[in-house]
């Protein structure tokens, strides 16, 4: 097809003689086609196969329908014929006869069950084809009817004759005679017995309505439109004339002047404003409905046109001519889209740009009206998307095909036409950077590299016959030749790097743009960003879009399937597709593409079976696991696949099947199963192949007892004898005996070196001279005198030959029967571990986290160790904070008064970044990364009243790193020195503040959990470094919200408790090992009170119980059956881990008989105290204490003025203005 | 025309030194170069011995040559290794007599801002006609004088005249990173597209990318970067020192890279800073202590 204007989008074409009907299928991808040669052909146009052909016309066929729902299709030929078909008996049904020359058309009516049909005798006939009758002639043209067709919803005909005129019969009296059959009179019923006659006269049923004349040669082809009451019409004066009904009367509208032979056939596009009409001319041409002009033309070289149909729902055109037909499209249906993160832009039939939220789901609103853009006729073709800007490329194809740069809202407000717009001429147009966009112009075959405001920075010749572009990665560009994919290097203008492929209409790229699936009509090719080609494939249907998932699984989609590629090649199908869809985006079962209309759509898939295959390539055993556990991923396809692929270790996992359970465990040497197996099926071919794959591995014994089962006692022995088994070989050579083979006997003999029995066997079986000889050459000389004698010879009527050296059989150097060779170890994957549950951390329960040997090692009763199991604490902080004053006091020493840093004399270095940190805020952590540590200090000290600043060294230079990073700039200088900055959105100088490394969220969710590890794996010394590392951690901390401020504080409150709790216990351990503390009555009660006060700090509740269940242990062991009684009852009341709990029952029981302490402590279990964190001794409620401004830790008032044992920061009852986090 | 332009002969060997693929400069096949063209490529060639650290050799080449351009390379082969009074003296005597040659001037002022004299390189800096070469020079120089402002101005005044060209881009992101806001990740774009793209990308733009990606608050890409960047030069200072500063941000432990750093480049920036900090701690917290000892 030459196309002068615009090429067209050929779906499908056939060869045959000439066509002079068409009719579509409405669902099914079906054209049936009337020909000159009396055949009719029913094609699937989409997969291009003759499904069928039906040949039971005499001539010329022309006229042919489907039925909108049976399935049926009707057709009308020169042999005056009506026939009706069916296309699932493939017959004809039957013949409807009346019409009195050639018919021209025939058509279904769109409910009842009627056809129209137009004839060369000039009549126009309605049948009904359930009662097979004719109901209805129309007379009144006076030359040929061409063309008649129903009204979609009304009663009306229009029909087009030789005679010039169009005609519009109203059939409402047709219909109201044929559908009310209830109560009909006698009347009626002999009315309609003589309805044809009354035709003749009364003519009611079809009456003339309009009589259309405006054509002045002949009309060949009518058509109503689908909703408007418009009618076109086309004949052999060259015109296509529009006309227009009211309820009384019709008229000429306008005249589509082109055609310049006789134009056959016409009809209203079914969606678009669009006239189509073909003719004698050998064009297709498009008209604008509205204006009458001719939007589009195709020409044929050589064949003249006679029909056209259109498709009733999608996109599709029909067209018959002199050699066969032709299906196409009128516009590519490919919606012009982008994907950028988690939205997708496109384009809407209406042409409007959207964008819509694939984590949302939701689409926006319309941003923007692109209906000014390109032709009217023509959508845009592509879309690029330029996140840095946020503005758009869209180009459209066309005669003169452009592109357009526009800048999209913030947010949609409806369909506003674009502010101002940036176009120029162009093919193709994509962002190549964030500020350059390169166009490519295929006539002049020139790329222009462009800048946001349209000029032109460079421009260069592409490769020969270059057709599209695309984003090549960063700075370069993929070309597309017909043959050829170039990778070209932008700034230095030259191909980098080339790959031959044929005919590339699509690039893909992966979302981590290592990858690139490169897309032609039938192939699909994986490359990688530097243009080497991963892996190819070939599909037979065409390929329409792919996308590629999160894990790199490349998904395309055909015309019908929907499939998936792995980088080694290996594809299979997803599901299938009813209608063509182009995919955008994948994510998880979800698949995101858009329909014909440019609708985003989301299709289910299951991803299992590539998702299994990526994780085999990708040897991700966990991920296998997961999904073998979570889906039903079974069945023949699966194994064979695991089996060619060479993993028959994991398809053994999957095989009930004994039979290929044996031939999988064979194969991958697993012979514990394989010898299961073959127990189970007990063949002798089976236990062959056991046995020789058994003597591959050196595993003998398995081979023993194959042979065993086989009786193959030849070969046993010999095994035998090679792994040195003579009490076997022996058994065997009894067995021999047994079963009379001699033949054995005597091989079991010769293995053994028994050469008495072997000249036993010789004497039994009459072999005397051999039994001789053996017995010569072995020196057996009695025997041979005995031989002699009883054969009655003598020796010298014996001729010897010349004896050897005895026989003597080998010995097996090892006793290798003893056990098997030791073999590799068996090739049991850690996948099939983990399928057996071997492997822990593949388990899918979480691991209980064990705590064990918590100071129970002095403690052992008679119960043994305890296993103390506790869950994992919750993040949650104790809420009770203790009273830490962090009142809103003004902060006094806020330095308010800012340098001007927009000065502007020249010279002169200014202040860094840095110094001004300190200046913006009031917190002590900001100065520090300011480098300012002097104020810093004096802040603290304010604040909290920290005054021992040593042990926040580290805590100082850690803030201080943080803040600065070095730029490698000009060569030969120093780096630049940025400063990095935790308001990144903030560019005021006045504002910013630096970053502080590990704030509060990290150590809530790191530092925090490492010190309960360390208190449940009992490594205190350790725990209580990291709680004083948290509170000196968050000294020297900014937050960012109020509500943090008081995260801050709970995390303190806790820091410190756990910090004296854990001092307390240290410092029991100090006093010595339980025997020094038992043989001291004052360090034994020391130590009994140290842990009893270990119990008191409010830490979190499985800790506490650590704490209970060792003070317990403690006091009950040196009998202080009180103290150990009310240990056991706070455990009980608590509650948690059964263990703990049933040990804790055990001991309230024990001591409840005697609820006695033994040594009298300090230490009223019903008193309420604290602790003083400097003595460890209680402060009860009452006294008077001091404490830290800081963490709030207690003191007896004589520590007051030195410096906080919890923190070693601050100073204790020196109070500040409040810690400042937040400013 | 302009040598250095989009069009001419330079554009590549110019790219590849201030894109800090010193490697490519030297490898640059300069044969083919028009006569006039060979002295700038050679100066270009033997800056990027400079960066790699042949000082000596440059040195011992260039000895007794009289063009201003090599005795110019003299004085920063010199500078470079230590003897930054003779390099000053020999750059002050240039700049006496042909002060209007290019290379003079922006060696000369690499020289003199790497001595200590700011006011003095930006002077002779900015007798520049047109080289862009001194304009980012000059913004360097501003940003490290923390100005800021003028940084900015002398960028703005750049781009008008000199639009798509790598210097400005370049100088622009710098000045980016100081302003912060939108302008990290404008900067950063500039970075990554030099940085990811293989025929463009070097050490020096890969660990800007990740500086970039920092300020951004991106420490995972961050970390990826620099990886990148030490798998191409693994005593990469400034790589080391940023890997150093992003554990410290990521709440790791830095000590390694400090060692590492320690051995890479004893005098960097960072180690001196550091070691001058801790003083001013331990000075700062003597000032206080508990009135009660314990």
């Amino acid at each position: 097809m030459q196309a002068s204007g615009s090429t067209m989008l050929t779906k499908f074409e056939s060869k045959s003689s000439r066509a002079k009907g068409i009719a579509f299928h409405p669902k099914r991808t079906w054209v049936l086609v009337a020909l000159h040669s009396s055949t009719i052909q029913l094609w699937d146009y989409r997969m291009g196969t003759l499904i069928d052909r039906f040949e039971e016309h005499d001539g010329p066929v022309r006229g042919i329908d489907f039925h909108r729902t049976q399935p049926l299709f009707v057709s009308g030929g020169d042999d005056y014929k009506i026939k009706v078909w069916s296309y699932q008996t493939r017959r004809c049904l039957f013949t409807l006869n009346g019409h009195l020359d050639y018919v021209r058309t025939v058509f279904f009516h769109h409910e009842l069950p009627w056809i129209l049909s137009s004839s060369d005798d000039q009549t126009i006939r309605i049948w009904n084809w359930q009662n097979r009758s004719l109901i209805c002639t129309m007379t009144g043209h006076n030359h040929y009817t061409m063309c008649a067709q129903f009204h979609p919803k009304e009663d009306l005909v229009v029909s087009a004759s030789l005679d010039q005129s169009v005609r519009v019969w109203d059939i409402s009296g047709l219909r109201k005679k044929h559908s009310a059959p209830t109560s009909m009179t006698y009347e009626d019923q002999v009315a309609r017995a003589n309805q044809n006659q009354a035709d003749m006269f009364g003519n009611t049923d079809a009456v003339v309505k309009f009589v259309l004349e405006g054509h002045d040669r002949g009309v060949n082809w009518v058509a109503f439109h689908p909703t408007m009451p418009l009618i076109v019409s086309a004949g052999d004066d060259r015109l296509v004339k529009l006309w227009r009904m009211s309820e009384t009367k019709a008229w000429e509208v306008d005249t589509c002047r082109g055609h310049f032979q006789n134009v056959s056939s016409c009809l209203f596009h079914p969606h678009q404003d669009l006239i189509l009409s073909v003719g004698e001319d050998k064009t297709i041409r498009v008209w604008d409905l509205n204006k009458r002009t001719a939007v589009q033309t195709f020409k044929r070289e050589n064949d003249r046109f006679w029909v056209i149909a259109a498709h009733p729902e999608i996109n599709l055109f029909a067209v018959g001519h002199d050699n066969g037909v032709m299906v196409f499209k009128l516009e590519r249906e490919r919606p012009a889209s982008a994907v950028y993160q988690n939205n997708l832009f496109y384009i809407t039939k209406e042409k409007h740009v959207k964008s819509y939220d694939f984590q949302k789901n939701m689409d926006s609103p319309t941003l923007l009206s692109l209906k000014k853009l390109g032709s009217p006729w023509s959508p845009p073709r592509t879309l690029s998307y330029n996140p840095a800007e946020r503005s758009i490329l869209v180009t459209s194809a066309g005669d003169n095909a452009s592109y357009e740069l526009i800048n999209l809202p913030r947010d949609g407000s409806g369909a506003i036409e674009p502010t101002e717009s940036k176009r120029g001429s162009g093919n193709s147009a994509i962002f190549v950077a964030r500020n350059r966009f390169a166009v490519l112009n295929t006539s002049t075959q020139v790329i222009d590299i462009k800048d946001l405001s349209n000029s032109t920075t460079r421009s260069f010749k592409p490769p020969v016959g270059t057709t599209d572009i695309y984003f090549g990665g960063t700075g370069n560009l993929l070309i597309l030749t017909p043959t050829h994919v170039h990778l070209y290097d932008i700034q230095q203008k030259k191909s980098v790097a080339e790959l031959a492929v044929a005919g590339v209409k699509y690039v893909v790229w992966s979302n981590d743009g290592l990858y690139a699936a490169l897309l032609s009509k039938h192939n699909v090719t994986i490359v990688t960003k530097t243009l080497e080609q991963v892996s190819t494939l070939h599909e037979t249907i065409r390929i329409k879009s792919a996308t590629w998932d999160d894990t790199g699984v490349l998904l395309y989609s055909t015309l019908n399937h929907v499939k998936y590629s792995l980088m080694n090649g290996d594809n299979g199908i997803v599901r299938t597709l009813e209608q063509t869809v182009y995919l955008v985006r994948a994510k998880g079962r979800n698949l995101y593409c858009l329909d014909r209309t440019a609708k985003p759509k989301i299709l289910q898939i299951d991803p299992t079976e590539y998702r299994f295959k990526l994780a085999l390539v990708k040897r991700n055993y966990e991920e296998m696991l997961h999904i073998i556990r979570n889906s039903s991923l079974v069945g023949q396809s699966i194994i064979a696949y695991l089996q060619k692929k060479g993993y028959p270790e994991i398809a053994l996992q999957f095989v009930q099947d004994p039979t290929t359970r044996f031939e999988l465990a064979i194969e991958c040497g697993n012979l514990d199963v394989a010898v299961e197996m073959a127990k189970e099926l007990d063949r002798p071919k089976l236990w062959s192949r056991l046995a020789a794959e058994a003597l591959a591995h050196g595993n003998h014994q398995i081979v023993e007892m194959c042979y065993q089962k086989l009786k193959q006692f030849d070969k046993l022995s010999f095994l035998y004898l090679s792994t040195g088994d003579h009490s076997k070989l022996s058994r065997m050579a009894k067995i021999a005996e047994h079963r009379g083979d001699f033949t054995s006997r005597f091989q079991n003999a010769l293995y053994l070196g028994e050469v008495e029995d072997r000249i036993q066997m010789f004497k039994e079986i009459d072999l005397y001279p051999l039994a001789y000889m053996t017995a010569k050459s072995n020196g057996l000389e009695e025997e041979c005198q005995s031989i002699l004698e009883a054969t009655g010879l003598t020796e010298d009527q014996l001729t010897m030959p010349t004896i050897g050296e005895p026989l003597t059989p080998p010995k097996p150097v090892v006793p290798t029967y003893k056990s098997n060779w030791p073999t590799k170890a068996t090739s049991q994957s850690i996948f099939e571990k983990a399928l057996l549950g071997q492997v822990e951390g593949l388990s899918l329960e979480d691991d209980a986290a064990g705590a064990n040997g918590f100071g129970l090692d002095e403690a052992a009763d008679d119960e043994g160790p305890t296993k103390r199991d506790v869950g994992l604490v919750d993040a949650d902080v104790d809420e009770d904070a203790a009273g830490w004053d962090m009142g809103e006091d003004v902060v006094p020493e806020v330095d308010s008064d800012f340098v001007n840093v927009e000065s502007t004399e020249a010279g002169g270095a200014s202040s860094s970044e840095a110094e001004l940190w300190a200046r913006n805020s009031p917190i002590a952590a900001d100065h520090v990364a300011g480098g300012s540590f002097e104020t810093a200090m004096q802040l603290l000290n304010r604040q909290v009243g920290a005054v021992h600043f040593a042990p926040l060294k580290p805590r100082f230079l850690e803030v201080y790193q943080a803040s600065r990073t070095f730029l490698p700039a000009s060569a030969g200088l120093p780096p630049l020195v940025n400063y990095v900055r935790r308001t990144v959105d903030e560019t005021d100088l006045r504002k910013v503040l630096p970053i502080v490394p590990r704030d509060l969220e990290f150590l809530a969710t790191n530092d925090l959990h490492r010190g309960y590890d360390a208190m449940k794996a009992n490594r205190l010394d350790d725990g209580y470094k990291i709680f004083k590392g948290i509170l000196h951690a968050i000294l020297v901390n900014a937050v960012s919200s109020e509500s943090e401020v008081d995260e801050a504080k709970k995390l303190i409150a806790s820091a410190s408790e756990y910090t004296v709790a854990m001092g307390i216990e240290l410092s029991r351990r100090n006093l010595g090992t339980p025997d020094v503390v038992a043989q001291d009555p004052e360090k034994l009660k020391r130590s009994l009170e140290l842990s009893a006060y270990f119990t008191i700090p409010k830490i979190e509740v499985p800790h506490r119980q650590l704490a209970l269940l060792s003070a317990m242990h403690l006091a009950l062991r040196n009998k202080n059956y009180n103290s150990a009684l009310s240990f056991a009852n706070r455990i009980i009341a608590n509650g948690g881990a059964s263990k703990i709990l049933e040990n804790a029952r055990k001991t309230k029981a024990q001591c409840e008989r005697n609820p006695h302490d033994a040594v009298e402590i300090e230490f009223d279990q019903f008193a309420e105290f604290e602790i003083c964190a400097a003595s460890y001794t209680p402060i009860y409620s009452g006294t008077s204490y001091e404490e830290c401004a800081f963490d709030g830790s207690k003191y007896h008032t004589k520590y007051k003025g030195s410096v906080c044992r919890v923190c070693e920061v601050c100073e204790i009852g020196k109070h500040g203005s409040g810690l400042k986090l937040f400013a | 025309m302009d040598p250095y332009s989009a069009e001419g002969e330079l554009i590549n060997i110019h790219n590849h030194f201030h894109q800090g693929q010193y490697q490519e400069v030297i490898d640059y096949d300069t044969s083919a170069l028009s006569p006039e063209n060979a002295l700038p490529a050679q100066v270009l060639v033997l800056r990027a011995r400079i960066a790699l650290g042949q000082f000596e050799d440059v040195l011992a080449e260039v000895q007794g040559e009289s063009e201003p351009e090599l005795a110019s390379i003299g004085a920063l082969a010199q500078q470079s290794l230590g003897q930054t009074d003779e390099a000053v003296a020999a750059i002050k005597t240039l700049a006496e007599s042909h002060a209007g040659n290019s290379t003079v001037q922006v060696i000369g002022g690499t020289v003199l801002q790497a001595a200590g004299h700011p006011e003095e390189a930006i002077a002779l800096l900015s007798q520049h006609q047109g080289s862009l070469d001194a304009v980012s020079l000059i913004v360097q120089i501003h940003l490290q004088q923390n100005r800021n402002d003028l940084a900015l101005k002398e960028v703005t005044a750049a781009r008008r005249w000199a639009q798509d060209s790598l210097l400005v881009n370049l100088a622009e992101s710098w000045v980016g990173l100081r302003q912060g806001g939108e302008k990290y990740q404008q900067a950063f774009y500039v970075f990554e597209e030099l940085a990811q793209a293989p025929a463009t990308s070097s050490v020096a733009s890969l660990v800007s990318q990740a500086v970039a990606e920092l300020h951004l608050g991106r420490t995972e890409e961050a970390q990826a970067a620099l990886e990148q960047a030490l798998n191409k030069d693994p005593t990469n200072a400034e790589a080391i020192a940023n890997l150093f500063v992003l554990a410290v941000v990521t709440g790791r432990d830095p000590s390694k890279m400090r060692a590492n750093l320690e051995a890479a480049a004893p005098t960097h920036l960072l180690l001196a800073d550091l070691e001058e900090k801790s003083a001013l701690f331990d000075k700062a917290a003597t000032k206080y202590s508990a009135k009660v000892s314990a």
